[in-house]
């Protein structure tokens, strides 16, 4: 194949490198109508194998240094997986039906589990990830993931989003500095300023958002007070610029927080990957925009809404596209000589089929 | 394959990268057939660097045109980015080529096929296979299970909002009279159903059905109906109708199994398409528990008919709702139950049907 030859010889020389996205719509575009049709066929089942070939389709066409990505977990394992968590959670379900008393108990145990089953997830998918014939591997414990995640999104739930930028910072070191390639490391401290930086536009725009819903319910109030002291008093035809106000803030306010949410999510991403350094010498680095992240996200979303799904494919490909182009590494010394040193250790090699999957997500 | 000279025993499949097992070190090679086995030798050379019997060697399914991996026994590997070359190979030695599911997935007319297979097949699971797996879960329920959820419930609610009825004695004996004798009328039989009298706290007017045929009537719905216990009644008839077609177990039972399926091609539509699937699939939650509704006060009509009571006693409390909470507003799709004005015109029409006089909208 021509891309063998082109891709192949791309700098072995050390410096900046950035990662090149192959995938194809047209190509994906099969892979995907046969999963949902298998998937539906066999009322869900398939979605495990359907899981692995999306993901060795994106991971196989992520290309650094003229050399792709892997994914190898295995169809049946995610299932097992799946069945597992989905049998714990039932028979949970069932001792709190049998015994009144433990009615808090399936949430309790959920509350516990979950930062477990987040770090078995996390490491689930690093270790079924390789390059260059080299597995990844993921060494954070069920502490750091409650920290990471549970404490974290709890204290930017209950400060108004105030302390969101320190959660996404210790989620950041949690996931980037437990990541490991080859036994060597990889180390995250993305600081709290830059995020700041990015969370203060997203802020606003939320603002925004809140205050025009507060006009909406200004211009309302004439109709809104008389309602909630007497009920019933509103004519339908009253009730007809009510229901629209209502409609409008629904939209506004899923609009806002959505470009709010895209806006931070881009500029968390370029300032975390930023921030990391492998085996304390190479640097990676993101630069996506931020209004160009959105923009991609919102209109993937409105085209693939309007085509029934059938432009999913190509959605899901210019995502990657966009956001993996604009991903990159600088090495430090020779290429070569750094992946000729590399061996797998111990650990990640082959456990993977004792692992499962846990909560899945995304890495 | 780069005009190296082969031998002539020598078939040559592709080229591509060697690496030894678990490492990244990379050996340029090409892929060949020498004596039954198939053998990694490095370009420019002849000793094989690895090499097996076919049946011996794993090489990975094809996604797309992401590189092929061929692991031999001794953990090493063979990478490539022809996949043209692997599977002529695969095809020759009766191996079935790129198999099935990618010949499925090319991108070529015949997709067509497979979309209108996905979307006629989506649209049947959602029509008949989520209702015939609601029936199936139903139907193997063991009836301890609904037991026990009214049991929680009951004690759950006693605990927090109800307290003991203060009705006078002999207004509960009218009430309980009544209801003895419309429920001799369903087929489970009037022991399938115990009516429990309590003071609602903060919910005020309100009856309902538990799963296992445990119904609840609060003191305010009792007052609001002044003397007319035909209306209680009737409204008791409703929720034995609810009991008998046991809306809640299916209810609950369709929700999970929606959630579920939704859950399962999340990944192949997106998270944001997902959400907009959950909240359109929570509107068609609360259209099918509009259409319960009017199954309940269908069922009430003719249970009330068979006691020999007016069928229509339960229009009255509708009526006296919209007196008393001004409910003028008609069906809307946001809402759980009918629009009143349009339930009590439902009732009485269907009343009419049941006692022989011909349908009113025929007239
Ligand atoms: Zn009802």
């Amino acid at each position: 194949m021509s891309f063998a030859e082109s891709a192949r010889p791309a700098g072995q020389a050390g410096g900046f490198h950035r990662i090149v996205f192959t995938g194809k719509a047209s190509e994906y575009f099969g892979i995907w109508i046969v999963n949902v049709l298998l998937t539906i066929v066999t009322l869900g089942i398939y979605s495990a194998w359907a899981k692995v070939r999306r993901n060795r389709y994106f991971f196989g066409n992520t290309v650094l240094l003229g050399r792709s990505f892997e994914y190898h977990a295995k169809g049946l394992q995610i299932l097992i997986g799946r069945l597992i968590v989905l049998g714990g959670f039932v028979v949970l379900n069932i001792i709190a039906a049998l015994v009144p008393i433990l009615v808090l108990l399936p949430t309790l145990v959920v509350l516990i589990a979950l930062p477990w089953l987040v770090a078995k997830g996390l490491r689930f998918s690093a270790r079924v990830t390789s390059y260059r014939n080299v597995r990844f591997d993921f060494v954070g414990g069920a502490g750091g993931a409650f920290k990471a995640f549970i404490l974290g999104s709890l204290l930017a739930v209950i400060t108004i989003g105030i302390l969101t930028p320190l959660a996404s910072r210790w989620v950041a070191r949690y996931v980037g500095s437990n990541l490991r390639y080859g036994g060597k490391a990889f180390e995250t401290d993305p600081k709290l300023g830059p995020l700041y930086k990015s969370w203060l536009l997203s802020f606003l725009i939320a603002l925004v958002g809140l205050g025009i819903i507060a006009l909406l319910v200004l211009m309302n109030l004439s109709l809104i007070l008389p309602m909630i002291e007497t009920p019933g008093l509103l004519t339908p035809e009253q009730q007809i610029p009510l229901i629209f106000s209502a409609v409008i803030g629904y939209i506004v306010l899923f609009a806002t927080f959505g470009i709010a949410g895209l806006f931070y999510k881009a500029g968390v991403r370029n300032v975390t990957w930023s921030a990391t350094t492998f085996d304390g010498q190479h640097q990676l680095m993101s630069d996506v925009s931020r209004t160009r992240y959105t923009w991609i996200a919102i209109s993937n979303v409105i085209v693939t809404i309007l085509t029934l799904g059938l432009m999913r494919p190509w959605a899901a490909v210019r995502m990657a596209r966009y956001t993996w182009e604009h991903t990159g590494i600088t090495f430090t010394g020779d290429v070569g000589e750094l992946f000729n040193r590399i061996e797998a250790q111990g650990s990640a090699v082959g456990s993977e089929f004792m692992d499962f999957e846990g909560f899945d997500f995304g890495f | 394959m780069k005009g190296s000279i082969l031998a002539s025993d020598n078939a040559a499949i592709a080229a591509g990268e060697w690496h030894p097992a678990g490492s990244s070190r990379s050996v340029e090679a090409r892929l060949i057939e020498r004596a039954g086995e198939i053998a990694a030798v490095p370009v420019g050379g002849e000793k094989p660097l690895a090499g097996a019997g076919l049946s011996w060697v794993e090489i990975s399914g094809r996604v797309g045109s992401i590189p092929r991996r061929v692991t031999f026994p001794d953990g090493s590997i063979f990478e490539t980015w022809d996949n043209d070359g692997v599977d002529r190979y695969l095809a020759m030695r009766g191996k079935g080529g790129a198999g099935l599911v990618h010949w499925l997935e090319q991108f070529r007319l015949r997709l067509i096929v497979i979309v209108l297979l996905a979307f006629v097949l989506g649209g049947a699971v959602y029509r008949w296979g989520v209702p015939l797996l609601v029936e199936v879960a139903i139907a193997t329920t063991p009836p301890i299970v609904p037991q026990l959820m009214a049991k929680g419930t009951l004690e759950a609610l006693d605990q927090t909002t109800f307290s003991p009825t203060k009705l006078p004695d002999d207004r509960r004996k009218d009430i309980a009279d009544g209801f003895a004798r419309i429920a001799a009328q369903s087929p489970r039989g009037a022991g399938a159903y115990t009516l429990n009298f309590r003071d609602g706290g903060l919910i005020g007017p309100n009856a309902f059905a538990l799963p296992d045929g445990t119904l609840v009537i609060t003191d305010q719905l009792v007052t609001m109906a002044g003397g007319d216990t035909e209306m209680v009644v009737g409204v008791l008839a409703h929720e034995i109708g609810h009991v008998e077609l046991e809306h809640s177990l299916r209810q609950f039972y369709r929700a999970a199994g929606m959630t579920g399926l939704i859950m399962l091609i999340a990944g192949d539509v997106g998270s944001a398409v997902e959400d907009v699937l959950v909240q359109g699939g929570g509107l068609l939650a609360l259209s099918y528990s509009r259409s319960a509704e009017a199954e309940a006060d269908r069922r009430s009509v003719e249970l009330m008919a068979k006691a020999g009571y007016d069928p229509t006693a339960i229009a009255r409390f509708f009526a006296l709702l919209e007196e008393k909470l001004g409910d003028k507003s008609n069906t809307n799709i946001l809402s759980t139950h009918p629009g009143t004005p349009q339930r009590k015109k439902d009732i009485i029409d269907y009343s009419r049907i049941i006692s022989g006089q011909s349908d009113p909208d025929l007239q």
